[in-house]
Order: C-alpha cells, then structure tokens, then sequence
C-alpha cells in the first residue's frame, strides 16, 4: 500500500471528518439545496455573452503568436532559419527551441514531448517555430518565411509496422511505451475447460474531443509573475509542467482559467500555455494572445486512444462465465501522454460488471507517426466496453440464451470482487439493469417493421466504472470556504468547470452543509494564485473529491460560525441550527444573529472565519504483475443502457428510436445538471458508434474540421430516457457518487449490440457508418 | 473594395468592369468558408443582398421562375417536391435562410443538394451580363469538376423550372443535418412520361443518367423495368473513394435509392 507522505498536519487533521462530514445534531430535516435543480449560477453569463473564454482576453493592443508545425510525420531537423521571418514589418520575435529557457519538454505521465522540437519531429503537430507580431496576419505570413531543412524519415502509421524488427525508432527507447498486465486465475486452462468459448476482434477508431471552445489565451510576465490565462482541466499539474519546460519557480507563475467550453479530457494534456509563456517571458511587460483555428486544435490535440482488442470468453452450458483472456493493442501515437493510465484503465475494466474468476488481460502501448494519443471521456474503458458487451452477444447467441438473462446471471454483487480483485460494497449494476430492462420492456420487446428491408434491434449495455485515479496515486481536492463581512459564503477550490456545472456543484454542497441560500455563495474557482489545488477534472472524480472536500471546509466553517453564535447568544452549541443564513436556537428560534453579525462579532473575537477541506481517499497500487489491488479505485458506479433502432438493411442506415440510460449517482446534487450529463455522454456515445472518426493518411488528418468530421445533430440524437438512482456511497457529498464518464461508455456497447441484435451479424470496427453496417450484411 | 449595388444593371456593370477580381456575395455560405480556410481571397465584393427583385418567385404558363439569390428557405417551401426536400436537407436553419440557388450553381459542387433537383425538373438557368442574355439547360451548364459555362462578367439571373413533373428526392449521409450527401439522387417523371434521373457525389459534377432514362421511356416503369434501369445507373455514375464513403458503396446505395424513389413515383 502506498503511503501517503505530503500530507500536512491541516489535511491529516481534515482526514479524520471524512466518515463524519455532518456537524450539528439536528441534521436531518429535508435538504434545501442540494438535490434541487438550481438555476446554473453561469447561465446568464453564458447566455447573454458577458462570460469571458479564452478568445474574449483578445485586445488589439496585444500581440498575437502563431506556431509552426511541422510538415513531415517524422524528419529529422536540420535546420530552421528564422531570419527571413524575423524581417518581415510588424514581426516582434521568431523563437525556436534554443530560446525555450527550462527543459523544453512536456508530458503528463512522461515528459516526452519538447515544446518546440530541436532534433526531430514525430508526428504533423509538432512545434518548431513561434511567431509574435502585431497582428494574427502578420504572425501567419511569418510562419510561411521561416526555413526548415528536414531530412525526411521512414513514417510509421500502423501498430504492425511499429512493432517490426527493423522498424525506424520514433523514440531512442523504441516504439513500445510500456505493458500492462491483469493476471487472476489461469484464464487458459479455465478457457480449455470451459463448455463454450467466443473469441473476436474488434478494433476502436480515432475519436476527436471536439469540444467548440477552441484553444484560445493570454499571457504576461511583468517581471515577477508570469500570468498565463489558458483553459486546462487540472491548474496546479500544469502550472508544475509549466514551470519545469520553462525553468521558472512555481511561485513566479499564476495560471488563470477563463471560462471553458468543453474538455472532455482534450484539456488535460498542455495546449498552448507553453507557447505563450515562452514568448511572454522574452517580451516583458507584453500581453501575448494565441489561438487555434479548428483545423489547428484538431491537427495539433492529441486523440482517444485506437485499440484493437483480441478478446476471448469461455462459459459454462449454463451461461457462468469462467475466463476471459483480453490482449489490447493501443496505438499511442507520437508521445506518451496519459496512455500508461489509459492502457491501466482498459485493463483493470477487461471485464466490466462481469465477475468472471480467471482473467488475464496483457496491453501494449506503440508508438506510430500519428497524432498522440491521451484522454478522452470514458479513458480506456469505453473502447473496453465496446469488446466485453460484444462478447457477451455473441455468447448469448451461441448458448441459445437471451441476452439479458446472460447478462443478469454474471453481473457483481455488492460484496463481489471485480477484474482487479477489489471487493465492491456497494455495487447496483443490478438495480441499474432491472430500471432499464423494465422501461423498454424487454420481454414484450417486438421485432415488427413498417417494411422488408428494416430490421429491429434492441441493445443493452452495463457499466462499471472506477472512479478517480486509484492505483495508489496520492489524489486529493482541497477546498477552503469563507465568511465575508457581509455575510457571504465563499467557496475557493482549485478545479475547474469546463462546463459541466461543477460550479453549481460546490456550491450547492456548501450553501446546503452552512446553511445559506444559495444566491449568498461566492464560488471562487481555479486561479492557482487564489485557490487550492484540487486534482483535476477526469476521472469523473470531480464531485466525489472536490464536492467532499468542500462539504468538509463548509462543515468546518459551519462549527465556527455555531460556536461564535453559541457565545454571542449564550445557548448551547449543540442547539444552534443555521439555516437560510442565520444562527438560531432550535427550541428558541428568537434567539437568532444572522451571518453578517456572526462574521462582525466572530472577527472581534478573533476567529479566523474559514476553514480548508481536504478530501484524499486512500487507494492502493495494483501489482506490477497481476493487476490485483485490494483498492485498485476509491469506488465504482454503476449505470445500464438500453436501445432500440432500426438498420435499413439495404444502406446500411442506423436509425436510433429509443434510448433509455440509468445511472446510480448516488445523490444528485442538481438533478437538471445530472440528466444533463447523461444526455451529453449519450450524445457524445452516439457520436463514437456511428460516425466520428478522425480519417489520417500519411499520417495527416484528413478531416480536420466538422464538415468532414461528423458529429451527431439533434435529429441523430432521440430524446434519452434518463433513469436516475440515487444509492449513497458513503464516501461522497451527501451520498453523490459522479456521472461525468459512465454515460459514454454505456452508449458505443448498447448501440452496437441493437445493430447485432437487428442484423444477426457484428460490426467488428467502429464507428459503425452505413457503409460498414452494409459490409457486414454483405459478408454475413 | 466591397460593392453594394441597388439593381442588377448596376452589378452587372461593376462585374464586367472587375470580371475576375470582384466575387458575388449572396448568402456567403460556399464563399465565407472558402476564405476562412484560406482558399479563396477576392478583392472586391459585389453585395447582391440589396437587390430586391433577385428575391422574386414568378410563375408563367406552368413554368416557375426563381431569381438567383431565391434562399433555399425560400425553395423548401414550394410545391414540387425534390426541389423542396433537397432544399430543406441542406445545412441547417441558418445556412438554409442564407444560402441561394445561384450560388449553389455557380460553386458547381458535384455533392449539390439543390443541382440534382434542378437536373431532374430540365432546369434552366438565365445568364445576363452588360452584354446580353442567354438561357441554357443546366446539364450545359456544368462543364467539369467546379467548372461551369458563367462567363467572368456574367451572372445567374434566372431559373426556369416546369411545375407539372411528378418528383421525389432523397439522399444518403452519415447523419440526420448538416449532411454532406454520400449521394444524393433526384427523380421526375414528366407529363410526357418521360423519366430523369439525376445524382450527386458520383461524379465530378452533379449528372443525369441518361441510358436510364431512355431504358425507361421506352419500356415503362414496372418492378422489372426499375430493376435493369437500377443496373443502367450503377453502370453510368462514376464515383471515388473518399472519406466519406468508398465508390463501391457509392455505386450500391445509388441503385438503391434511384429504385426506392422510382417506386415510390409508381405508387403516387
């Protein structure tokens, strides 16, 4: 087990409030703002356009940069000559790596990637060149005179041709990043013995993030502080990353993010910070703007991981699965990224909600000339999903068994353990299945078609997902909540909400535990120079750990404030209730202060008014060899979909007509922002099973913007029957547990298994477009 | 410069004057992404949205006359039905109150919606320049790949389409909007009981079948006849492999879809 070494005598003090998060004693009257679909404290912000993202810091007076990328999948430099640019009227500066002053290299797991590349470049985004000019024309005609003498290398596009023995090396070490491997049982003799196996390939596309805020900042170093103004997901880890390719102090620089339009894990690797703070700190005193185009930031982001999953599934006659043998091949691109975290997640969820005894999984990771690869909504385990439900088709189909009942029969149990050897207390997959199976009706399920050539098919899928990063990473959120004179709740935490109402999340926990309404709460977010560090935003970790974290420093304040009003009124503390933002005795409600004369009397007496939460579950590392961990995940989710569409037979068309997902999210804490989670997780699902792809040839993206880079519309999207289930978990807010992923995840496998179960036949690679659904009938 | 001429004369004259160097602006729906994307520069602009009278929608003698900046809003709302699907499957609501019939013809694309509704119906298209007027059919009109029969000085003033044919339309993407069609396919029957059949996205520009066509005059529309009209088609288009879809799925979706529409013209 991992021990946990940096924590301080303030968070191991905060540790002990985790299992007892409710301060007073008369807790237990209905809630008021948790669990109510509030007005999104950013909708008329976001509405009216008075919100500021990352294009809206833009002046005229500032400078605008602009990046060079390279023109080969993989060369090596020879040389750049800058000169020609740097005469061009209006040019400020051309800077090349030599003028990067820290270790010019980035990487969130690895730090493989130079900022901009001085030997070689690996795949069509690499950097060479920044550019800072009067105006964005001028840095964009500058990047057409600066001179780079390649010398063109071999590219290596495929995993096959990576992994050959005389393959050119896209890094010194080789093509292969790493393996993992799960080992539970003997999966092959299990197999042998088993009454029934199936076995299958199925292969994952390049899926992009598309989020429509596209990459877009400001920075400025002033001397002392370095401000950068860039949308991320995890501030504090990118202020580290910052700090390290630049060769500054942390302390001499700030990361502010402005308001987010979208992640889904496309933020999590460094974007363009970088680019800016080198430039900034050449240009003291001097405001630097950058922004991609949408062919830029498509061209130039990293992507969710391809995988090719060779699976294997071996039952008894009566439907027991026994063993499960799983290799993944992920095609990781050009540089590490997160990919030893993804190819964890893919292996520690090889077999879902399933518990099978033996399993053995094995994943590689290679390196090729393509865009990198990294996080992506669902990291891992989505594609993962895609192979287990698939398999379990296609064994339904081969026992004679209906595929529910299949499912039902090997589904984990609360007290089960899953793949990774964990036990699940609390596990409600079943709950989830039964929601869903009931809604569509699945007995009473009709095959019937208005013609010939359209077949129905109904889809099912089940989640189980671990939450946050686990594996014994020392992951925490902090939060500090404060009292202003006026009365007001300020809630400071370090995360950020890329749009998904994280928000509302905080504070509504902190306007619930203090008790205030929630128009008196400031929610202070993710500025480092302001806020404490609070993980980032993956995982679909936010709301346990952040949304603990917060109720913790609420329920800190809240027992200061009660004892300032128990000395001021001279009641017990015990019996001081706060609510709707004033003390009062509960048996004698006239004896009452309100938040304003708490914090005015509270400050003469010397109280400090705020209070730090710190929230840091203990997870425990998974052996290098087995994958086994008695805590691989803080705790897992559960959630099932069901889908019902017709395939038009002859084109190969995928009509959806019914799509029902339920999620166990333990306590919503916004109901409205929960369904709007799922409903955008289904959306985005849709999206990866039927028709986005990112097309590279040569290793160029072929289809770098949405005219070409098909993204579902509201007339691809039925309207989603969101079932919510709301078992506390003992470990989160009021019970919540999280929901940013699973509802992805659960849509590619539900799709998939309609299309199987509609033409008889599997669509073995994604996204499953008409063409390829007509291919399939033609081959079946 | 960015001209804003209040008739047809005035931008026909700045035209003539400017030929390559000055660009019709309509709904800017082809142009404006163009010159986002760094493939298309003008350097003078003729504004045509102050031009009432480009907005009018005549009929005379069963023939339906749209001037060119008519919107595809505009079109998804008359009765002939491939016209008003294929207007209405184009973009979305803001792209289809903006976008104009002419210039869907003058970009000449081989995926337009709105060209294969018009070879269906043996459109017309009116070219005026300060020179004069001339009126041809559009399959003259469509020369090569974004290559069409306008002159530099002269612009698509006029469609002429005929009201009594008996039409239908459909076409075949990856999604339900914002569709750039795998192909799409037009089909009329005229009250001579002549058939049109007419595709997009199978080849270099938008094109009539035309051994379909006359397969089918001169023996009739039955399940039979369909069927080998359906093998005619499939030998007559010539679609590419691209990212959208492979030409072999072209070629199968395209007798697929040419037999549905025709069948449901029978059933009509």
């Amino acid at each position: 087990m991992s021990r946990p070494t940096d924590d301080t005598l303030e968070e191991s003090a905060a540790r002990l409030h985790v299992t007892s998060k409710s301060s007073g004693a008369y807790e237990t009257g209905p809630m008021k703002v948790v669990g109510k679909s509030a007005l999104r404290l950013d909708a008329v912000g976001k509405a009216t356009g008075a919100t500021k993202y990352g294009q809206d810091l833009f002046d005229k007076k500032f400078l605008f940069a602009k990046v060079l990328r390279a023109a080969h999948p993989h060369a090596e430099i020879l040389g750049i000559d800058t000169r020609e640019a740097k005469r061009l009227s209006g040019v400020v500066a051309v800077l090349i790596h030599k003028d990067v002053p820290g270790t010019n290299l980035h990487g969130l797991i690895r730090r493989d990637q130079e900022v901009l590349c001085s030997k070689k470049v690996r795949y069509r985004g690499d950097a060479l060149a920044i550019v800072v000019a009067k105006t964005e024309e001028i840095a964009v005609a500058a990047l057409e005179k600066i001179h780079v003498d390649y010398k063109p290398l071999p590219s290596v596009l495929t995993m096959e041709d990576a992994l050959k023995v005389d393959a050119p090396k896209i890094h010194a070490e080789g093509n292969v990043l790493g393996e993992k491997h799960l080992r539970r049982g003997d999966a092959p003799r299990a197999m042998r013995e088993a009454d029934v196996v199936v076995e299958d390939i199925i292969q994952t596309q390049t899926v992009d993030h598309a989020f429509l805020d596209l990459e877009a900042g400001r920075a400025r170093y002033d001397g002392k502080m370095l401000t950068i103004e860039v949308s991320g997901q995890w501030l504090h880890e990118e202020r580290r990353l910052i700090a390290l390719a630049l060769g500054l102090p942390l302390e001499k620089l700030r990361i502010i993010q402005p308001a987010t339009g979208g992640a889904f894990g496309g933020r999590e690797d460094i974007s363009i910070q970088i680019y800016l703070g080198v430039a900034a700190l050449k240009l003291k005193g001097k405001m630097i703007c950058l922004r991609y185009s949408r062919s830029e930031s498509t061209i130039v982001r990293h992507k969710r991981h391809p995988i090719r999953v060779h699976y294997k599934l071996g039952a008894k006659k009566d439907g027991t699965l026994v063993a499960a043998q799983v290799t993944f091949y992920v095609d990781k691109g050009a540089y590490a990224s997160t990919g030893i975290a993804v190819m964890r997640k893919a292996s520690s969820h090889a077999t879902g909600p399933y518990k099978v005894p033996n399993v053995w999984v094995d994943v590689l990771g290679v390196f090729t000339n393509n865009n990198p690869c990294g996080a992506m909504r669902g990291f891992g385990a989505a594609q993962t999903a895609i192979a287990y439900e698939g398999l379990m088709d296609r064994l339904a189909v081969k026992l004679g068994m209906d595929q529910a009942e299949l499912r039902r029969k090997n589904l984990v149990k609360s007290g089960d353990e899953v793949t990774t050897g964990q036990v699940v207390p609390y596990a409600t997959a079943t709950e989830c299945f039964d929601a869903v199976l009931k809604r569509i009706d699945w007995k009473n399920r009709s095959y019937e078609t208005p013609a010939p050539h359209l077949k129905r098919g109904y889809g099912i899928s089940i989640v189980c997902f671990g939450l946050g990063y686990g594996d014994g990473f020392p992951d925490a959120s902090r939060a500090r909540c404060r009292l202003t004179p006026d009365g007001l709740l300020e809630v400071y935490s370090g995360a950020c909400d890329v749009g998904q109402g994280l928000t509302n999340m905080i504070a509504q926990i902190a306007a619930e535990e203090v008790g205030v309404p929630l128009e008196k709460v400031r929610p202070i977010l993710s500025d480092t120079a302001l806020t404490p560090e609070s993980g980032s935003t993956s995982a679909t970790r936010q709301t346990y750990f952040t949304g603990s974290a917060v109720h913790i420093a609420a329920s800190e304040l809240k027992k200061q404030l009660q004892d300032i009003a128990a000395s001021h009124l001279q009641e017990l503390v015990y019996e001081i209730k706060i609510e709707n933002g004033a003390a009062f005795n509960v048996h004698r409600p006239e004896r009452r202060m309100t938040l304003k004369e708490i914090a005015r009397v509270g400050k003469k007496r010397g109280f400090s008014l705020e209070a730090m939460g710190v929230y840091k579950p203990p997870t425990m590392p998974e052996n290098t060899q087995t994958g086994q961990s008695m805590r691989a995940f803080v705790t897992y989710l559960f959630g099932s979909h069901a889908c019902q569409l017709l395939v038009d037979t002859e084109t190969g068309e995928v009509k959806i007509e019914r799509y029902i997902a339920c999620h166990d999210v333990g306590k919503a804490i916004n109901p409205d922002q929960v369904i709007g989670q799922i409903q955008g997780g289904v959306a985005q699902g849709i999206g990866m099973a039927l028709m986005e792809e990112v097309v590279m040839k040569d290793g160029k993206i072929m289809n770098p913007g949405f005219t070409d880079y098909i993204l579902p519309t509201i007339r691809d999207v039925p309207e989603i029957e969101c079932i919510v289930l709301e078992n506390p978990d003992p470990g989160g807010p009021f019970g919540a547990r999280g929901v940013g992923e699973p509802p992805l995840i659960g849509t590619g496998p539900a799709i998939l298994s309609a299309i199987y179960d509609a033409i008889g036949t599997p669509i073995r690679e994604l996204p499953a477009t008409p063409e390829r659904v007509w291919r399939a009938l033609l081959d079946h | 410069m960015f001209y804003q001429p209040k008739d047809i004369q005035k931008a026909l004259g700045l035209k003539a004057e400017l030929k390559e160097r000055g660009a019709f602006l309509a709904g800017g729906t082809d142009l404006v992404v163009l010159m986002n994307h760094g493939k298309a520069a003008p350097e003078n602009f003729i504004d045509l949205t102050h031009i009432p009278e480009l907005r009018a929608i005549h009929k005379h003698n069963g023939t339906l006359e749209l001037a060119g900046n008519v919107t595809y809003a505009q079109m998804g709302k008359l009765p002939i039905r491939c016209l008003a699907r294929a207007s209405l499957s184009v973009g979305g609501p803001g792209i289809r109150e903006l976008g104009t019939i002419a210039g869907n013809l003058a970009t000449a694309s081989p995926a337009g919606d709105g060209s294969t509704a018009l070879l269906a119906l043996d459109a017309e298209v009116e070219l005026t320049s300060v020179r004069g007027t001339r009126r041809l059919p559009l399959e003259e009109f469509f020369l090569g790949y974004r290559k069409t029969a306008l002159a530099p000085d002269e612009m698509i003033t006029k469609i002429f389409i005929p009201t009594n044919y008996q039409t239908d339309w459909a076409k075949n993407g990856k999604r339900g909007a914002m569709n750039i069609s795998i192909v799409a396919v037009a089909v009329a029957i005229t009250p001579k009981k002549e058939v049109r059949i007419a595709l997009a996205s199978v080849a270099a520009t938008p094109i009539r079948c035309y051994q379909a066509e006359k397969f089918l005059a001169k023996n009739g529309l039955t399940t039979e006849t369909i069927r080998q009209a359906v093998q005619s088609v499939r030998g007559e288009i010539k679609p590419i492999t691209d990212h959208r879809a492979s030409a072999d799925y072209k070629v199968h979706v395209s007798g697929v879809m040419v037999r549905r529409l025709l069948e449901s013209l029978v059933k009509q």
